[in-house]
């Protein structure tokens, strides 16, 4: 039998056959790394799932046209090329135009329900969104002028670009509440709009992309670019206030990150240091048979590193589902796993154990063998 | 030139003195016996002689020697290389089979050796309870591993604290035994202990009181 | 080490507390960077006059709310939570060199407002545009003959910082330097903003507003506010109290239709319901790192406590050996440990208080409320983790005969 291979027969014995302690101190390992990798995974995470949830606010980047005229769509499609699909939650283009409702003037607002639904998530429509040809949405304003409830039939008449009166029935399909100008608009489908007033451009096209600032100003330098005619302008409004907030969100996350991790690595320490302390006799008669501080050092870092492996190995995993959990219930969706993290919570895990083995190792050591063994 | 030989030594524990200027010599293969009631300074001069404790005043010579100056670092080899400690409490470790204590000194010492641990267990006649835990053997089994323990290395010089101390009578005839083989293949022993009937089996007993040696008998054997 | 341990403990749980319990008051104080939640007009007035104009001249820009009345906004229940206020008066103005009206509002830029409490309120546009990028600077209000422009309109003037230009309105004419550009990213670029009482002068319009934007601190919108909002009427009695005496953003926009005469409120919705969501998710997101992190050492601590009550089997064997009753050695124990928690806690409760004012300040600049109710979860909590830690390892140690204790197996 070799040297090594009695170290290694050593340490798996302790760590084997010394149940109790052996699992008090793994538990605190793993306790340490499961906190450290949670709320590390936890805080990696919350630019990009609180980004999403400021997209609440609506669009954040708005495309108008560079010459005073409207966009074709043509160019704007260049230009959404331009944007990260994987970011992008909602592009709604608008057309407006005036028209009549009983001889009083209202705008219409021509648009992509679906995707307007996206860009806007506070509206509050009662009733339903409109899911067919012939059903629109009417802002609470208009509601309150021509007094239609939700589901009642309207008739809608002007003239287009073009110079031709139209007259056409409409269904109300809801009614909008935003406390905002939308509630002053009639919000039809691009179909029913075109089928009004002819084809024709957007007047303004809104995003609501999930991104920061600073990329949504590359996005609209990309835009001005590669299409001609559109000038992207960001709502700074929203972008500026959602980096304030989400700075001081992130902030946040990070000072209690480092509260609780600090304290929790003392809190791992302290329990490795009650679980070393207390072997303490076997120090001293290792020392009596004449094993060098070195040795002796050797074997508790050998278990604790083993401990420290095993504990964040464990701790990897199940911090993984301690993010997972915040992210579900708090998000709704799926944290990333941040794969840089595994190996430095165990790194971590190893380093704290080591330490926190080293201190109470190195006090033993330095007594004198005979105080301890006496001392029991 | 004597195995063990101390002159004047002293040990003073900070205003308390333990031991007062002691003389004493022993010779390769003998089996000399320390006595004395609780107090008369018998511990402090088994950590003396042990090498887990120095001197205050006057010198050490193991093997001619002079330990007493040594540091603490290569007191730890000294008691590596030459001496066998075998304790009142067994002292095993608990989570390593009787075997694997008796390898740990040999892992200190140089090389753990499975048989030559196996033919030391077999001499204090435990071979068949190699492969059990401290808490599986009664506390004359112990023993007997602490003993099988202390001789692996070939020591100079067998230290043995009370050895008895915490055993039954059965247990105890069953030591000496060991101990009167030991001492017929020509080991050095050093008993301390203060039951006069483990003493008289000792070629000498040192009689200790109030840290001086009170007086030095011959057993006649 | 117990006591060191639960101090540990403790002064997690204290600071995670307190920080989870104040983050959705700091939290929406932050929120408020984007601007007013609550838009209040004239009764009947529409909110689209100021888009496309086309209600411009049926009945709308006649409808006014009173300047004097504003302070009454801080004296509503909810005066507290109403954080800032900003009145406008727009009307359309012809500007030098072109051809087409402007939009000219006047506002209160950085305004101190006497309060019928006796107090003083500062307030203005500039606290509630954060996200304004200026070139030049703010007006203050008492620049009557200085204006700011929006970065669309300066452009299409060929207007820069310095320049003089000429407004007229309503027969007024009056000259003006531009002390400074604003971008705003929206429909006010394009506008001119003048002091709130040169815009009452050149429009011969004293002592009226348009509208006032306000901004308030509001609970997060549920089902009772919502009912509330479609009609307050539909409330039960209790109900009603309950929904007058919570900040939501209903309840504080019925308050202040209550003090202006002649006014609606109506909540911004795309500012209101996304403070909402966001205050919820941050809240939920605190709760739950609490949640967790409580759990994590409170295992820790009885993982250690546990440890503690194993090396003393054989104290405990001991005591048994010479005829303690199981009920006497648990108690001394367990009251052992206690004494030991009950201490570490409460040093452990003032570096929690330390450590949740660090974040306060680091984070939000403010001093985190420090709330009472804390002292008994962080007590209940510390009693229950050192109680966990202890009974089944006592239990355990009762169950074993007192000569196997000592015996050391």
């Amino acid at each position: 039998m070799t040297k090594k291979s009695m170290y290694f027969k050593m340490i798996t014995s302790a760590l084997i056959r010394r149940r109790s302690g052996m699992l008090v101190a793994l538990l605190a390992v793993a306790i340490g790394a499961t906190i450290l990798s949670g709320l590390v995974t936890v805080y990696c995470d919350i630019p990009n799932q609180m980004r999403q949830e400021f997209r609440a606010y609506g669009a954040n980047f708005i495309l108008v046209s560079a010459t005073g005229e409207t966009l074709g769509r043509d160019a704007t499609e260049a230009a959404v090329a331009c944007i990260p699909a994987s970011e992008i939650i909602g592009i709604a283009p608008y057309r407006y135009e005036t028209v009549k409702i009983n001889e009083q003037p209202f705008m219409a607002a021509g648009t992509d329900l679906a995707e307007a639904k996206k860009t806007s998530p506070y509206w509050f429509v009662s009733g339903e969104w409109p899911e067919e040809d012939g059903s629109v949405l009417i802002g609470q304003e208009v509601a309150d002028v021509i007094r239609l409830p939700a589901g009642s039939a309207f008739t809608m008449t002007g003239t287009n670009p073009r110079g031709e009166a139209f007259s056409r029935d409409f269904r109300v399909s809801g009614i909008v509440q935003t406390g905002g100008t939308e509630e002053a608009f009639i919000f039809l489908s691009l179909a029913d709009f075109a089928a009004l007033m002819g084809d024709g451009g957007f007047d303004v096209v809104e995003c609501s992309i999930s991104a920061p600032q600073a990329e949504l100003e590359a996005i609209a330098a990309r835009v001005t670019e590669s299409a001609e005619g559109v000038a992207p302008r960001l709502v700074t409004r929203v972008t500026r206030s959602e980096g304030a907030v989400l700075t001081k969100l992130q902030a946040l996350v990070f000072l209690v990150t480092a509260v609780v991790l600090l304290l929790t690595m003392i809190c791992v320490a302290t329990t490795m240091m009650a679980v070393v302390t207390e072997r303490r006799g076997e120090i001293g008669l290792k020392k009596a048979l004449g094993a060098p501080d070195g040795s002796i050092v050797a074997e508790f870092l050998g278990e604790g590193l083993f401990l420290g492996c095993m504990g964040g190995i464990l701790g990897v995993m199940l911090g993984f589902g301690f993010a997972q959990i915040i992210g579900v219930n708090v998000f709704g969706r799926a944290v990333h796993f941040q794969t840089a993290l595994a190996p430095a919570t165990v790194v971590a895990s190893i380093l704290v154990t080591g330490l926190a083995c080293l201190i109470p190792v190195r006090s033993a050591t330095e007594v004198d063998p005979a105080v301890v063994l006496r001392g029991e | 030139m004597y195995l063990l030989d101390l002159q004047g030594v002293s040990k003073i524990y900070g205003s308390v003195k333990a031991l007062y200027g002691i003389d004493l010599t022993v010779e390769k293969g003998e089996w000399l016996a320390i006595m004395g009631p609780s107090g008369s300074g018998k511990t402090t001069m088994m950590n003396i002689i042990g090498c887990m404790d120095k001197p205050s005043e006057g010198k050490v010579l193991l093997g001619g020697v002079d330990i007493s100056a040594e540091s603490a670092r290569s007191l730890t080899a000294v008691r590596r290389e030459k001496i066998g400690l075998i304790f009142q409490q067994f002292h095993l470790i608990n989570y390593l089979t009787a075997l694997e204590n008796v390898m740990v000194a040999q892992y200190y010492h140089s090389m753990p050796d499975e048989k030559e641990a196996l033919q030391a267990l077999d001499r204090v006649g435990l071979s068949d309870r190699a492969k059990h835990l401290p808490a599986q053997l009664s506390g004359g089994e112990q023993q007997r591993v602490c003993i099988a323990r202390a001789l692996i290395n070939y020591p100079m010089l067998v230290l043995a604290d009370e050895p008895t101390g915490n055993l039954d009578e059965a247990n105890e005839g069953i030591v000496i035994d060991i101990f009167r083989k030991l001492h017929d293949e020509g080991i050095t022993i050093i008993v301390v202990t203060h039951d006069p009937e483990v003493a008289e089996e000792a070629q000498r007993t040192v009689i200790l009181e109030h840290g001086r040696i009170a007086r030095i008998v011959e057993n006649r054997k | 080490m117990i006591a060191f341990t639960v101090a540990l403990g403790a002064s997690l749980a204290t600071a995670m507390l307190n920080v989870m319990l104040d983050v959705g008051d700091k939290v929406n104080r932050e929120l408020k960077t984007y601007g007013a939640n609550i838009n209040v007009i004239p009764k009947e007035a529409s909110l689209l006059d100021d888009l496309y104009g086309v209600s411009e001249g049926h009945g709308v820009s006649d409808r006014h709310l009173r300047e004097s009345e504003l302070g009454r906004l801080k004296t509503i229940f909810w005066a507290f939570n109403i954080v800032d206020f900003t009145p406008y008066l727009n009307a359309e103005a012809r500007m030098s060199g072109l051809d087409a009206d402007v939009r000219l509002v006047g506002t209160w830029f950085s305004h101190r407002e006497a309060l019928p409490t006796g107090e003083t309120l500062d307030t203005g546009m500039r606290n509630m545009k954060s996200w304004w990028s200026i070139e030049g600077d703010w007006l203050s209000d008492g620049d009557a003959d200085a204006a700011m422009v929006g970065a669309l309109l300066a452009e299409r003037a060929g207007l820069s910082v310095g320049d003089a230009v000429a407004l007229e309105s309503a027969g007024a004419r009056r000259e003006l330097t531009i002390k400074g550009i604003f971008e705003a990213g929206s429909a006010e670029d394009e506008r001119v903003y003048v002091p709130l009482s040169v815009a009452q002068e050149m429009t011969g319009r004293p002592g009226l507003v348009s509208s006032v934007e306000v901004s308030a601190l509001t609970t997060p919108d549920n089902e009772l506010s919502r009912r509330a909002a479609q009609n307050p009427k539909s409330l039960s009695v209790k109900e009603w109290e309950t929904w007058y005496c919570t900040a939501y953003v209903s309840a504080i926009c019925y308050q202040i239709e209550e003090v202006l005469t002649d006014a609606v409120a109506k909540p911004i919705r795309q500012v209101a319901e996304s403070e909402g969501t966001i205050l919820k998710k941050t809240k939920l997101l605190m709760l739950l790192i609490t949640i967790l992190s409580l759990a994590g050492a409170a295992l820790g601590i009885s993982n250690l406590v546990t440890a503690g009550v194993m090396e003393r089997s054989r104290e405990i064997g001991l005591l048994k050996a010479l005829g303690a009753g199981n009920a006497p050695v648990s108690w001394l124990i367990l009251m052992e440990i206690l004494i030991t928690g009950a201490v570490g806690g409460a040093a452990g409760y003032f570096a929690g208080l330390g450590f949740a004012q660090i974040i306060g300040r680091t984070v939000f600049d403010a001093a985190i409320n420090i709330k009472p109710m804390v002292i008994p979860l962080v007590a209940i909590l510390v009693f229950l983790v050192i109680l966990t830690g202890c009974v089944p390892s006592i239990r355990l140690l009762l169950s074993l005969r007192p000569a196997e204790v000592l015996h050391g197996r």
